[in-house]
């Protein structure tokens, strides 16, 4: 079969779309559902989380099987899984079944490091940021669209809205299946398919720079999901005054303006994307390497380096967003927060302009891990916010006692000017294979 | 993956241009959604989809 490495890029995309649209379609419909059931806040706390809880494992699992079974096969079987249960919620008359349905449609979510696997298997190294960027960026967009437009289409019918979900989820589950091709050469596939054992796995998951690369989609990607579900309530009660000041005096405005102010910062994480993906091909084409400590001669020494960029940048906005807090001022808090989205950007597309490039036979495995681990983070976060003195205080806490050591660990793990992912924990043993 | 070729060497296909104005496309609609949104929720209309 004929095919081309952008038409590979156009279907993994619209597959991570779908699955996005899908992983976040719970949460538009809640109000909707909370009415139909006549849920209590906890509940509906409890269903609103339950679209993260399968995201570490399962991107694990995922990764590892798009190595092993190739990434046609891995995306089309999330797919179709997703889209049958999703068609089955639809028909639901039980609470307790929905929300079993609804925990397994958000396994969409891990379809993520299936398709970072199927682009890195097409697209050459100098291209392979864009690429990256493009396939992700666009793909996480389904999460805002989903918000911005499913409860607009269908209103207050959330049966229909999964209902057309699944059906739409199969329908490109086939597609998948007939157009998409795991690698651009069997040669190619072969190799990263006999790389899928378990020994292989584990020397990707005990490499510094794995853990190091780990750590960062924590501080980007981790970061960027956990704001989402704690924006709101910081703009509310940070800024109270503020936003009745704007106007916004009912409780219904007030999660409007709030809402808003907490948007922008995901939707420019997500646009943003693809540009950073970009700029780390550009770093490379032109060989910018102005970061002390981190490696200059390694082929891809100047990813490294718009990486770390982009991770002193997160911690500087996070210190910035306290900052802005403390001055009471909302409009300085919402300027820093576009720009953190910004950065957090620039964190997640740099990160995947290099995971295929150090682990370009395990790319799946390696995505997986840095992929699955790191969302874990996304429920610490809000927890360090909401425990200082001060409502302000806890981006300053998070960027001092967890970013800066990260960002610490990024530089002393990307400091070797030779093969950095042969250094690591268990080496010796791990290193009988790697031979 | 196929392995980096030097700066020299750098010969992007035509599917690169295509892929960059796309990005260029979805940073310009971030920037409008978001300065559009912003500007009716700093001047009390409600923000961007929602209505005051």
């Amino acid at each position: 079969m004929s095919t081309h490495k952008v038409e590979q890029l156009i279907i993994a995309t619209v597959g991570f779309f779908w699955c996005f649209l899908m992983w976040f379609s719970t949460a538009a419909f809640s109000p909707s559902i909370a009415a139909h059931y006549h849920l209590n806040i906890k509940a509906l706390g409890l269903l609103a989380s339950s679209a993260i809880w399968m995201a570490p494992a399962g991107r694990i699992i995922a990764g590892w099987a798009s190595d092993r079974f190739g990434a046609p096969r891995t995306f089309a079987f999330i797919l179709l899984v997703c889209g049958a249960v999703s068609i089955a919620s639809a028909y639901t008359a039980s609470y307790s079944a929905l929300f079993v349905e609804r925990v397994i449609v958000a396994i969409a979510g891990v379809s993520f490091v299936v398709g970072i696997q199927h682009v890195a298997q097409w697209f050459d190294a100098h291209e392979i940021g864009t690429a990256e960027g493009l396939y992700a960026g666009t793909g996480n967009v389904g999460a805002g669209a989903g918000a911005l437009l499913l409860p607009r289409i269908f209103g207050l019918n959330y049966q229909g809205a999964f209902l057309w979900l699944g059906v739409v989820a199969i329908g490109i589950a086939v597609w998948y299946l007939v157009r998409g091709q795991s690698a651009r050469s069997s040669q190619a596939r072969e190799l990263v398919r006999s790389r899928s054992d378990l020994r292989g796995t584990l020397f990707v998951w005990s490499r510094y720079i794995a853990i190091a690369l780990m750590l960062a989609y924590a501080m980007s990607f981790g970061l960027e999901i956990s704001m989402n579900a704690w924006l709101p309530s910081y703009f509310t009660r940070g800024f109270h005054e503020a936003i009745l000041a704007l106007g916004f005096n009912s409780v219904a405005g007030i999660q409007i303006a709030a809402g808003t102010f907490a948007a922008v910062q995901s939707f420019t994480a997500s646009l943003f994307r693809p540009f950073s993906g970009f700029m780390s091909d550009l770093f490379q084409r032109k060989g910018w390497t102005p970061l002390p400590f981190i490696a200059r001669n390694l082929p891809y020494a100047p990813r490294l380096h718009w990486l770390g960029i982009a991770l002193l940048l997160i911690v500087m906005a996070m210190a910035g967003l306290t900052v802005g807090g403390m001055t009471g001022s909302l409009h300085i808090s919402v300027s820093v927060l576009v720009a953190l989205g910004v950065f957090i950007s620039f964190g997640t597309g740099g990160t995947f302009a290099l995971v295929p490039l150090l682990f370009p036979d395990r790319p799946g495995a390696a995505a997986g891990f840095i992929g699955g681990v790191s969302t874990a983070a996304a429920i610490a976060y809000p927890l360090i916010f909401a425990s200082g003195s001060n409502i302000h205080i806890g981006y300053a806490y998070v960027a001092l006692f967890l970013f800066l050591p990260f960002v610490l660990f990024y530089f002393w793990a990307a400091r070797h000017e030779r093969h950095p992912e042969e250094h690591g924990l268990l080496t010796n043993a791990l290193a009988f294979e790697e031979a | 993956m196929h392995t980096q070729p030097s700066a020299e060497e750098v010969q992007y296909e035509s599917w690169y241009k295509y892929g960059v104005a796309c990005l260029l496309l979805e940073m310009a609609i971030s920037i409008a959604v978001c300065g559009y949104s912003l500007y009716l929720t700093f001047h009390g209309w409600g923000g961007f989809p929602g209505k005051h």
